[in-house]
C-alpha cells in the first residue's frame, strides 16, 4: 500500500540545546488511521508541527504525499487539513461563517461553497446549530467544528493535535463517528496526537509509540498488546484446602510445590502466588486454562474463582513510554 | 497561484473583520463616546483659548482631523491584542497551516483594520457635524480624507501586529501599546501646530506618521489647503510599505 507520510531520521533541536525530535523514523499508510502516543514532552506536537509546515526540522526528511514538508511546503498545505490542540475557531461569528472564511481562505469557487460548507457541517452533524454564534457552542460542537473546518478542502491527511481532550465520552464518541465516516467516504489517511488509550485503542489502524524524540514501538493496537506479554490468568486457590490438606507440610511449603509443578507446564511463562490467589502468565489463555486446573486438582486443591487479564494499551505505553517517575515532578499526569 | 492565493486570504481576513463588526456593534459605538468628548468638552473649552494659532479656523473644526485619526488609530494599535488572543488559540497556527503566505495574513489583517477605522470614522463625522464643524463639502476631498484614515490606521494596525509578534502575551503587549499611545498623539499635530512645540518633540513630530495624516485630513476637510497632501500620502505609503515588510518578516517569530 502506498504510504501517506514518510519520514527519516527527522531530528529537531531548539535553540541549539533541546532535542525535540531525535531521529524520527515513520511510515504512515495512506487511508489509515494512525495514532501517536507519547509522554509530555516527548516531541508529539513537535513532529506534527513540521508535518503541517509551521517550523523546519532540523535536520532529516518528511514527506507527504512525495512533497517535501519543507521544499513542496505550498503543496503540502494544499493536501492537509490541520486541527491545533487549542480552540482554533473565531468565536464571534457563527459556525457557518467560520466555514465559510475557511472557504474563502482556500478558495473554494462560489458555485461549490454552500454545498461544501453544508456538506462538512452534515459530516460532522452541525446542521442545526450552524448559524448560531460559536461562543454558545459546547466544547464538543467546536471541535466538531474545527474538524468541519479542515474536512472543507477534502484533504488527503488530516493532522488532529489531542483531538478529544478535554470533551466528554460521548463527545468524544460522536467526534469519532463523524470522523470515521468521513474517512471512509473519502479515503482520507488522518494522523493523529493522544493522550487517550482507548482511543487508540478503538479507532486507529495503526499506532506509534514515541518518547523522547524517538519512535520506541509502531504497529497495530493488539500487535503492541501481544508484544507486551500474553495473557495472566489468576487463580483464587480455596484457603482452607491449603491449610487442612497436608497437615505435616506447611503452607508456604506447599505453595512452592505447587509453583513447582505449574512451572514445570511448558506452556507457561511466569507464575507467582501472593495472598492465595495465583498469577499464571501464559500465551494462550483458553489452551492453558483447563489444563493448569487439571494440576491444581491433581494436587487437591480447589478454586475459588478465577479471572483472565489481557495487557492493555496502557499496559504497553507504560512500558514503552514509562518514566512517570520523572514527569510526576512537573506535575505531569497521564491523561489515561 | 501563489499570489491568487494570498489575494484571497486578504480578502478573507477583510470579511472576517466585517462580520465581526456586524455581529457586535457596541464596540464601535462604544469607542465612538470618547472622540466626541474631546471634540465636545475638550474641544468647547480650549476653542476659548485664543493662543493656538490655527489660521483663522475654529478650534473644534481645527482638531476634528486630528480626533478622528485618533479615534481610529488607537483601534489600530490595539489591533495587535487580536492577534495575540489568536496567538493563544490555536487560530494562528491554522492560518499558517493555509495555503497562503505568511504575508497575506499580515497584510490581510492590517487591511482589515483599516477598513474598521473607516467604519468607526463614519460614526463620528456626523456627530462632528452636529456639533457644528464645517466640513468642506467636496466628495473627492472626503474621499481622499478617508482614504488617508484607512492607509494610516492599516500601517499602525501592522505596526501593532510587529510589536504582538515581538510581545506574545497580552501583559507585555498591552504596557507597549499604552507607551506608544500618548506620544503618537501629543508628539503630533493633531492638538496644535508643530511649531509650537519644543525643537526636540518636533523632531519627533517629523517622524511621527501621524501628522502627516493629519495634515493631509485637515487639508482635505477643513482648511481646504492642499498643497502639502500629495507630499502627506508620499510619507504615508512609505510607512505602510516599510512597516508592512518589517511585520510580514517579523510575523514568523509569533508562532516559534
Amino acid at each position: 500500500m502506498a504510504s501517506a507520510i514518510d519520514i527519516r531520521q527527522l531530528t529537531k533541536v531548539y535553540d541549539g540545546k533541546v532535542n525535540a525530535l531525535n531521529g524520527v523514523d515513520l511510515t504512515v499508510k495512506a487511508a489509515s488511521i494512525f495514532a501517536l502516543l507519547g509522554p509530555n514532552g516527548s516531541g508529539k506536537t513537535t513532529l506534527m508541527r513540521i508535518l503541517t509546515t509551521q517550523i523546519h526540522p532540523t535536520m532529516g526528511l518528511a514527506r507527504a504525499f512525495h512533497y517535501d514538508v519543507v521544499k513542496d511546503d505550498d503543496q503540502v498545505r494544499k493536501i492537509i487539513g490541520y486541527v491545533p490542540q487549542e480552540m482554533s475557531v473565531w468565536t464571534d461569528i457563527t459556525g457557518f461563517e467560520n466555514l465559510l472564511i475557511y472557504a474563502k481562505i482556500y478558495g473554494v469557487s462560489s458555485v461549490q461553497r454552500k454545498k461544501v460548507i453544508w456538506d462538512a457541517l452534515q459530516n460532522m452533524g452541525l446542521e442545526d446549530v450552524a448559524n448560531g454564534p460559536v461562543k454558545k457552542y459546547s466544547g464538543g460542537m467546536i471541535r466538531r467544528l474545527e474538524i468541519a473546518c479542515a474536512l472543507l478542502i477534502k484533504p488527503k491527511i488530516l493532522f488532529l493535535d489531542e483531538p478529544t481532550l478535554g470533551l466528554d465520552p460521548s463527545a468524544r464518541k460522536a467526534v469519532w463517528e463523524n470522523l470515521r465516516s468521513f474517512k471512509k467516504e473519502f479515503g482520507t489517511t488522518v494522523f493523529f496526537n493522544t493522550h487517550y488509550m482507548d482511543e487508540a485503542d478503538l479507532y486507529s489502524d495503526e499506532v506509534a509509540i514515541i518518547n523522547q524524540g524517538k519512535i520506541v514501538k509502531t504497529g497495530t493496537a493488539s500487535e503492541l498488546k501481544r508484544s507486551l506479554h500474553g495473557e495472566i490468568i489468576s487463580f483464587c486457590l480455596a484457603n482452607n484446602r491449603i491449610n487442612s490438606m497436608h497437615s505435616s507440610a506447611t503452607p508456604l511449603r506447599l505453595e512452592y510445590e505447587i509453583l513447582t509443578k505449574i512451572r514445570a507446564l511448558n506452556f507457561v511463562d511466569d507464575v507467582t502466588i501472593h495472598d492465595c490467589v495465583m498469577d499464571v502468565t501464559v500465551e494462550n489463555g483458553e489452551f492453558a486454562m483447563p489444563l493448569i486446573i487439571d494440576v491444581l486438582r491433581s494436587e487437591g486443591i480447589s478454586l475459588e474463582w478465577i479471572r483472565s487479564t489481557r495487557p492493555t494499551l496502557d499496559d504497553v505505553f507504560l512500558k514503552y513510554a514509562g518514566m512517570r517517575h520523572m514527569q510526576d515532578q512537573s506535575g505531569y499526569h497521564y491523561g489515561i | 497561484m501563489a499570489f491568487n492565493d494570498s489575494l484571497r486570504e486578504m480578502f478573507a481576513m477583510i470579511e472576517l473583520e466585517m462580520r465581526r463588526l456586524r455581529h457586535d456593534r457596541t464596540e464601535i459605538y462604544t469607542r465612538a463616546v470618547q472622540p466626541i468628548l474631546w471634540l465636545a468638552v475638550y474641544g468647547t473649552v480650549m476653542s476659548h483659548v485664543r493662543d493656538i494659532p490655527t489660521n483663522g479656523i475654529p478650534y473644534i473644526d481645527y482638531i476634528t482631523p486630528g480626533v478622528l485619526l485618533q479615534s481610529t488609530i488607537f483601534v489600530s494599535v490595539f489591533y495587535g491584542l487580536t492577534i495575540v488572543w489568536e496567538r493563544e488559540t490555536g487560530i494562528l497556527k491554522r492560518l499558517l497551516v493555509a495555503p497562503a503566505s505568511r504575508y497575506a495574513t499580515v497584510i490581510g489583517r492590517a487591511i482589515a483594520s483599516g477598513v474598521r477605522a473607516v467604519v468607526q470614522a463614519l460614526i463620528i463625522f456626523p456627530v462632528a457635524i452636529l456639533l457644528g464643524v464645517k466640513f468642506i463639502a467636496n466628495p473627492i476631498y472626503i474621499l481622499a480624507a478617508f482614504l488617508m484614515l484607512f492607509m494610516v490606521s492599516g500601517g499602525f494596525a501592522a505596526l501593532s501586529i510587529f510589536v504582538a509578534s515581538l510581545m506574545k502575551t497580552r501583559e507585555r503587549f498591552m504596557g507597549i501599546g499604552q507607551a506608544m499611545i500618548m506620544p503618537l498623539f501629543f508628539a503630533s499635530n493633531a492638538l496644535y501646530p508643530i511649531t509650537l512645540m519644543p525643537p526636540f518633540l518636533q523632531s519627533i513630530a517629523v517622524l511621527n506618521p501621524l501628522t502627516y495624516a493629519v495634515d493631509a485630513v485637515r487639508g482635505l476637510m477643513i482648511s481646504g489647503d492642499v498643497a502639502n497632501v500629495p507630499v502627506d500620502f508620499m510619507a504615508v505609503i512609505a510607512f505602510d510599505g516599510v512597516i508592512f515588510i518589517v511585520a510580514s518578516i517579523s510575523f514568523r517569530k509569533i508562532i516559534e
